[in-house]
């Protein structure tokens, strides 16, 4: 997996401008962000907030690693449609590799690209907007990131499966983004939702993966306060990682009949 | 005599008709009405270091039978093995013995160098580091690609980015070589240039097998010690091309095609 890293990585370093402009684009969000937070006030925002924590912080953690959940919807679809329309998809599955590590390969410079741009991220809210990097647990951190990032790639190679039958479009990106922005916590605390929408909440990944992020960055949880949104994660990603890849391989076993593997 | 390097009995390849706008929302490629043929009945077999061509209209079912033998297509009825390994049952063997390279010019990463292409695929084609160098300096040497290895691919004229393809199909060292329209947009010299090397170095020398499909025939008369004619998914005959002119009974591959294909398929013995 390493091989399709290096090559996802020369192909971002032969667009230098690009490469440099997209990791400096951070620094420009999280300085609005700093200067809209202080707009947003509110006693009923305070209340719901985790105590101790600002609203700046509440939020730059929400935006930071939702896109973990944003790339892994998209980072298998982008895989495949780039393969199929470079010409490579046939020359790649004709290798002793097979597709599914091959897609899993694919996505791991996205998600190190992304982990480079929300240390930047973090680092620059630190330095300049007070975001509170000493009072972070890391290890539990990088424990409900690591556990977010399997819940959410059981939904990206859903998504992939719909990519290979259909071309086109993705319902499973559409429906997740969408209702995971609204719910999942990211610029608001979900118990600011009505009571029905906080249940909804409770059905996707990103909310668990938001609260143990916050807890573990901003509130110094222990482990065992972090065990809760952590079991949750794991408990997606069992059902969905299994769910998805047998999705996946009937996806590609039907478009290996009607001959539409590589057609987009 | 040798071993079967290729074997195909009574491949059968049918397809869904296509479907596209808001047929195909309600109604996705349906995997059970595959009322479309592609293959009918395909049989032959190809020994160990020779070379098959397949030669037909578009649309014959050469480009499909190539697939099939790649696995990136299920057949729909019949069998097909590449060095004893069935493409359905056992996909991972057979492309442990397979490179596959065509003719369409944007089969490599553009922004990638030669090199950086080749390695790529030498370890998915699971080569460790030093094999993978050891044999990108060889196919250097043999496929004179010394001076375009380290450019990036955009910037190669169309011949080299075709040996690069032939690089990386023959990295593995494979038993068989698929190739498709291998010289399709190449010109006259790189054309004889690649027709040379694929006899002298990689049948004669590697002793690979070669099956390939190709619309030039005096390509096919003179790469193919025997030749597959193709005609609307069956195949018309299978022979070395003069027992293809003397079943036609005309003098050339060209006018032999002709007949053939003009002829119904159960009058060709």
């Amino acid at each position: 997996m390493s091989a399709l890293f290096l090559r996802d990585f020369a192909i971002a370093r032969s667009y230098r401008a690009a490469f440099i402009l997209e990791l400096s684009e951070t620094l420009f969000g999280a300085a609005g962000f700093f200067f809209l937070s202080r707009f947003v006030e509110s006693p009923q925002l305070d209340r719901a907030l985790p105590a101790g924590t600002s609203y700046f912080s509440f939020a730059l953690v929400g935006l930071a690693f939702f896109d973990y959940l944003s790339v892994a919807l998209r980072a298998f679809d982008d895989s495949l449609r780039d393969a199929r329309q470079n010409g490579t998809l046939e020359h790649l599955l004709v290798t002793q590799t097979s597709l599914p590590v091959i897609l899993a390969g694919s996505i791991l410079y996205p998600f190190v690209l992304l982990s480079l741009r929300t240390a930047i991220y973090l680092v620059w809210g630190a330095a300049l907007f007070g975001f509170p990097l000493g009072q972070a647990n890391w290890l539990g951190a990088l424990l409900v990131l690591a556990a977010s990032i399997l819940a959410f790639s059981g939904l990206g190679v859903l998504s992939a499966s719909y990519l290979l039958v259909f071309k086109r479009g993705s319902p499973i990106n559409w429906a997740f983004l969408g209702i995971s922005s609204v719910v999942g916590g990211m610029m608001y605390p979900v118990s600011a939702l009505p009571v029905w929408l906080q249940f909804v909440a409770r059905l996707i990944p990103i909310t668990y993966a938001l609260e143990g992020m916050r807890a573990a960055l901003l509130n110094h949880a222990a482990f065992r306060e972090l065990w809760p949104s952590l079991a949750a994660l794991l408990i997606f990603a069992a059902i969905l990682l299994p769910v998805s890849v047998a999705t996946f391989s009937w996806a590609l076993r039907r478009t290996k009949i009607t001959g539409t593997l590589t057609h987009f | 005599m040798g071993k079967s390097a290729l074997y195909v009995e009574n491949l059968e390849k049918y397809f869904p008709p296509a479907t596209s706008g808001w047929r195909s929302l309600l109604s996705p490629p349906q995997v059970t009405k595959l009322t479309v043929s592609a293959l009918r009945g395909i049989s032959f077999d190809v020994r160990q270091g020779k070379v098959l061509a397949l030669v037909g209209a578009n649309g014959a079912g050469k480009s499909t039978l190539l697939r099939i033998l790649t696995t990136l297509l299920l057949p729909t009825r019949g069998r097909a093995e590449v060095c004893g390994f069935d493409v359905a049952r056992e996909p991972a063997k057979v492309r442990r013995h397979l490179g596959y390279h065509t003719g369409a010019d944007a089969c490599l990463y553009a922004r990638l160098s030669g090199r950086e292409n080749l390695v790529l695929f030498a370890e998915l084609n699971n080569l460790s580091p030093s094999d993978a160098s050891q044999r990108i300096a060889n196919l250097t040497g043999l496929l004179g690609l010394g001076g375009i290895l380290d450019r990036q691919v955009r910037t190669l004229s169309t011949g080299n980015i075709h040996r690069l393809g032939l690089a990386r199909a023959l990295l593995h060292q494979p038993s068989v070589l698929l190739l498709d329209e291998p010289t399709r947009s190449l010109d006259p010299v790189a054309a004889a240039e690649f027709r040379r090397f694929l006899l002298q170095r990689v049948v004669a020398e590697l002793g690979t097998t070669v099956l390939f499909a190709s619309h030039t025939l005096a390509e096919v008369e003179q790469l193919a010690g025997r030749i597959a004619v193709l005609d609307k998914g069956r195949m018309l005959i299978c022979g070395t091309p003069s027992e293809v002119k003397a079943a036609a009974g005309m003098e050339t591959l060209e006018g032999s095609l002709e007949i053939l294909t003009s002829r119904p398929a159960d009058s060709i013995s």
